[in-house]
């Protein structure tokens, strides 16, 4: 009983004590207040209300429908250390286990992986400066073993917003300095190509777009034909990608927009800017302006799309599922026309 | 009698007043940058890296020509400027020849890593009569800033690390040092390192005088000079300074194999990435492994030398002010400090 108490109250200092440890910055001073008041946990998503919505609607025009998220299956490029592992329970199958006269038989899965795999959503809880998440939230304090009690996927609103296609792969052709990579089978943008505000900019031009408030912009580099190729090239589609850096960043949190998404795992350039700093973008993106990321976005099918009607405009529709206290999660992601 | 403003009203203006502190963080950088992007004009710079073979590294650190030159394309990116490279091969007359190619392409600035004075001085002779500045890295040419390595530095700062580490670990013991590695490295400028890391350790521990063991550039061979010290001083602790990372793994090792890790501490030179790992890699040094008994290295940052050295090349070119010699940061990176060095790019 005695060394049951003294466990009890190890444990409870343990936790104390690790809390205190993980609390400690004043946020305030390393993160900027959200927009929508300090009890948001929503970010951006707030952006996307019903009149938003209803202006997005006016893209389905054709009811086409464009498939823009990659197989989500053993052997697709992951981040680091990440894996997944899916196991199909098909017990019933074997004789004499159906169940009652109508022989009932079933299947499921145990799907073993982490939350960022895939085509996947980046929550506001995913990436912090210090302790510090978005809206000045100390995360320390809002976190135990299994998830976090402030930020999670739970308090997001819709995506059903418009979604804008910049193809960056046809602005770096248009400018004469595309430099591709030997392994893509298409043009695509070569690993640590910095995509700029005028890029971006150009990229829109192209199509004759605005963007406009609530909008998701997904950006095509080409590098996705490497996700595609796997798992023959998963180690040079991670060792590194093309994408933004902060001065298209700053631009597009200046558009008021809900996310940025792109055919990379990690939607920033990489190697980043400065060497010394670690996913600058994330940073400004999601835990300064709570935008969010969506990596791994396939991009070619609507870039293709664009390319053959000149519109880059769609009905952005994606899934992201109530989890609880998660960061980020899978999602399957359709461009409607 | 004043009326309290309403509680909401209170939150908005902290509120409005919070956003405004923040706004000019944000849109300083934007407009600057959009202001100095609109007057400024692209520049050519040439850049002839000392080699670009393979696996041939550089100073007597595990960096190699590649990797000089990729700091560049990479530190490019948000600079008004177009790149030219050459490769010097370890060769003058290659050097000479990259130099003409330069003077017929008409760059605006040339900036020459080259080991050879008389070539070098040849070279700023031909590049001045045809007006081009040259910018000099890690060896001197005649009228050019340079942009160096400071070897005597970086050694003090692994000497200091490894007295300060025996002072506070092992205060009163016998302790014994070892400098191993290419000691006599005159090319790459070792021994200035090996002074260096002399002086670092004679301020913290006067009493210790550290010997030398001269690897000739063969990592291999350390097993053998310092399995021979080991067993020349079996109760003794022992400081090793690594002149480079190669080095330092092989010390380890052969410190594992006497048995010996218990009483040992290394330091080391240059920080490649066989100690603070890349994608994937094994990282030595590392947040997880603090009980490595390499507990650093000073930073040589080689892979990073077109950060450095493009923002001087610019500065030359728009008629700003450049030292006559600009060092390298060294820096003893260690477990502490590792991931704000170099951040791992794979949040493993």
């Amino acid at each position: 009983m005695r060394i049951a108490s003294a466990a009890a109250a190890s444990t409870i200092m343990l936790f104390t004590c690790a809390s205190l440890a993980l609390a400690q910055t004043d946020c305030k001073t390393v993160v900027p207040p959200s927009p929508w008041g300090p009890n948001d946990q929503t970010g951006a998503t707030n952006r996307i209300t019903p009149a938003v919505t209803k202006a997005a609607a006016a893209e389905i025009q054709e009811g086409k429908v464009v498939v823009m998220s990659y197989p989500l299956t053993d052997g697709i490029p992951l981040f680091g250390s990440r894996f997944t592992k899916t196991i199909l329970t098909a017990t019933s199958l074997a004789p004499g286990a159906a169940f009652g006269e109508n022989q009932l038989t079933y299947m499921e899965d145990t799907w073993l992986g982490q939350s960022h795999v895939g085509t996947h959503l980046d929550g506001l809880g995913h990436i912090g400066r210090k302790d510090c998440y978005f809206n000045q939230t100390p995360m320390g304090k809002y976190i135990n073993q299994n998830n976090m009690t402030r930020l999670g996927l739970e308090h997001l609103k819709s995506f059903a917003t418009r979604g804008v296609l910049v193809d960056m792969v046809k602005v770096f052709q248009a400018a004469g300095k595309l430099k591709t990579n030997a392994a893509c089978r298409k043009p695509c943008l070569d690993a640590g190509t910095l995509i700029t505000a005028a890029d971006i900019q150009a990229g829109l031009r192209m199509y004759n777009v605005t963007l406009r408030e609530g909008d998701i912009l997904i950006i095509h580099t080409g590098w996705g034909d490497l996700f595609e190729q796997f798992p023959k090239q998963n180690a040079v589609f991670n060792a590194g990608e093309p994408g933004i850096g902060k001065d298209a960043s700053n631009w597009l949190v200046s558009q008021k927009i809900v996310a940025v998404g792109a055919d990379t795992w990690g939607v920033e350039v990489i190697p980043g800017e400065n060497p010394k700093e670690a996913f600058i973008v994330h940073n400004i993106l999601l835990t300064d302006n709570g935008i969010h990321i969506i990596e791994n976005v396939r991009t070619d099918l609507m870039a293709a799309e664009a390319a053959g009607t000149n519109r880059a405009t769609f009905f952005f529709s994606m899934t992201v599922p109530k989890a609880v206290g998660l960061t980020g999660n899978f999602v399957a992601i359709e461009g409607i026309r | 009698m004043t009326q309290d403003p309403a509680p909401a009203l209170r939150e908005g203006r902290r509120r409005f007043c919070l956003s405004l502190a923040w706004a000019p963080l944000l849109a300083a950088p934007l407009g600057v940058a959009r202001a100095a992007a609109a007057q400024e004009r692209r520049y050519t710079i040439a850049f002839a890296n000392l080699t670009e073979e393979p696996g041939s590294t550089l100073e007597g650190t595990g960096f190699t020509g590649p990797e000089v030159r990729s700091s560049f394309v990479l530190a490019a990116r948000k600079h008004p400027l177009e790149l030219v490279f050459y490769d010097n091969q370890r060769d003058a007359k290659k050097a000479q020849a990259n130099a003409e190619d330069a003077i017929v392409r008409k760059v605006d600035l040339y900036i020459q890593y080259f080991s050879d004075p008389d070539a070098n001085a040849a070279i700023a002779a031909r590049l001045k009569k045809a007006g081009i500045p040259v910018l000099a890295v890690n060896h001197p040419v005649p009228g050019a800033p340079l942009y160096t390595l400071d070897n005597l530095a970086a050694g003090r700062i692994a000497g200091d690390a490894l007295g300060e580490f025996a002072v506070r670990s092992w205060r009163g013991q016998p302790t014994v040092a070892a400098i191993v590695g290419a000691v006599e490295a005159k090319a790459d400028r070792v021994p200035e390192r090996v002074q260096g890391v002399i002086e670092g350790l004679r301020a913290r521990l006067p009493a210790v005088k550290p010997v030398t063991l001269d690897t000739q550039g063969n990592a291999a061979r350390v097993a053998a000079l310092l399995g021979k010290f080991l067993a020349g001083h079996p109760a003794a602790k022992v400081l090793v300074a690594a002149t480079d990372d190669s080095t330092a793994l092989a010390a380890k090792s052969a410190l594992e194999q006497a048995g010996r890790t218990r009483d040992a501490a290394i330091a080391s030179h240059g920080l490649d990435r066989t100690l603070h790992g890349g994608y994937s890699d094994k990282k030595e040094i590392d947040p997880n492994n603090r009980g490595s008994i390499v507990i650093g290295s000073v930073a040589f940052y080689l892979d990073r030398y077109g950060y450095d050295v493009l923002p001087l090349a610019l500065a030359m070119l728009r008629g700003e002010g450049v030292p006559p010699r600009t060092v390298t940061r060294h820096l003893l990176v260690t477990a502490a400090n590792v991931f704000i060095e170099y951040p791992p790019q794979d949040m493993n």
